[in-house]
């Protein structure tokens, strides 16, 4: 597959700058939730201030992607109930454990074990809401028809 | 290595993790997060006939990452979880009990809402994706505001 290395080289940069941020460690996350530093805020901010300038600057340029020569586009989609259900969820779990996926998968790689725990609880998570979301679509769909839950994305 | 041991600078390893979701839509087209890997490495358990998808070696890179980063900042390994323990006054044993718990809410609600702090904090918010910032202010806002309530609660000093 075409967007297989790319993936694995930008997931180990992530996976380095995360460790390099001390994101994986709990404290980090704790110190801004409670507001005590501005440090994860500015991270946040100076990341998706250089993400929207070069994403805007690949689509103005209508640049093609490096792999494959498509031209390099994204969708928008619109929000709905379950994005803030679940993510007033997903902030309660978060404001407990003081970490979230992708810092989860660098302690990981870090030898930090309590993160095999962490990660347990959300493979456990995702699990109960596909089962939850199956249901759910069992039994508004026609009978016969195939439930699908919604893939992941944007 | 000291340099990599100190915490990065946040006007380095922000600006390097935005530059991260532009070099991987221009090389391939694909969101960058983390949450996706999760979904389908478990997908792929499940249906270990069908090959993973993208997401799984975002995932892998993740862990690849964490591992060179420990090697350079001289990080060992270990069951460390920062002032966790002391803030809530538990054993460890506990403290996997407590995390595991709120994992599982953590994992329904991302699913829930199909993205978590990278796919939606950063990459989606900054492609201007509506589902995107109205995830990112709702999780912001939650954990802050459960954060400082459990905290007040509990008498964790701010």
């Amino acid at each position: 597959m075409r967007a297989a290395i790319p993936c694995l080289i930008v997931g180990a940069a992530f996976g380095f700058v995360l460790g390099w941020a001390h994101l994986t460690n709990p404290d980090t996350l704790y110190n801004m939730l409670r507001l005590r530093e501005l440090y994860v805020f500015l991270i946040m901010g100076s990341a998706i201030a250089t993400a929207t300038v070069g994403t805007q600057l690949l689509k103005a340029r209508r640049a093609r992607t490096l792999l494959g020569g498509e031209i390099v586009t994204w969708i928008r989609y619109p929000a709905s109930r379950d994005h803030v259900i679940g993510s007033a969820l997903f902030g309660l779990g978060w404001s407990m454990t003081n970490m979230c996926p992708a810092p989860i998968a660098s302690m990981i790689g870090q030898r930090q074990w309590t993160g095999l725990f962490i990660a347990a609880g959300v493979f456990a998570g995702i699990a109960l809401r596909d089962a939850h979301a199956a249901r759910m679509a069992r039994r508004t769909a026609a009978p016969g028809e195939a439930a699908v839950p919604e893939g992941a994305g944007l | 290595m000291d340099f990599f041991a100190e915490r990065a600078p946040w006007y380095l390893a922000g600006p390097a993790i935005g530059l991260m979701v532009v070099a991987l839509l221009w090389a391939c087209n694909r969101t960058f997060g983390a949450l996706g890997g999760f979904i389908d490495l478990l997908a792929w358990a499940r249906t270990p006939r069908i090959p993973p998808r993208h997401t799984v070696y975002f995932f892998i890179g993740l862990l690849i990452g964490g591992f060179v980063y420990a090697i350079a900042g001289g990080v060992q390994p270990g069951w460390a979880y920062g002032t966790f323990d002391q803030r809530f006054g538990v054993a460890p044993a506990t403290r996997m009990v407590m995390l595991v718990l709120a994992a599982t809410v953590m994992g329904y609600g991302t699913r829930m809402a199909s993205g978590c702090t990278s796919g939606h904090g950063i990459c989606g918010t900054s492609l201007g994706s509506p589902r995107s910032i109205v995830s990112t202010i709702t999780f912001m806002g939650t954990a802050i505001l459960a954060a400082n309530a459990v905290g007040a609660i509990v008498g964790i000093p701010r």
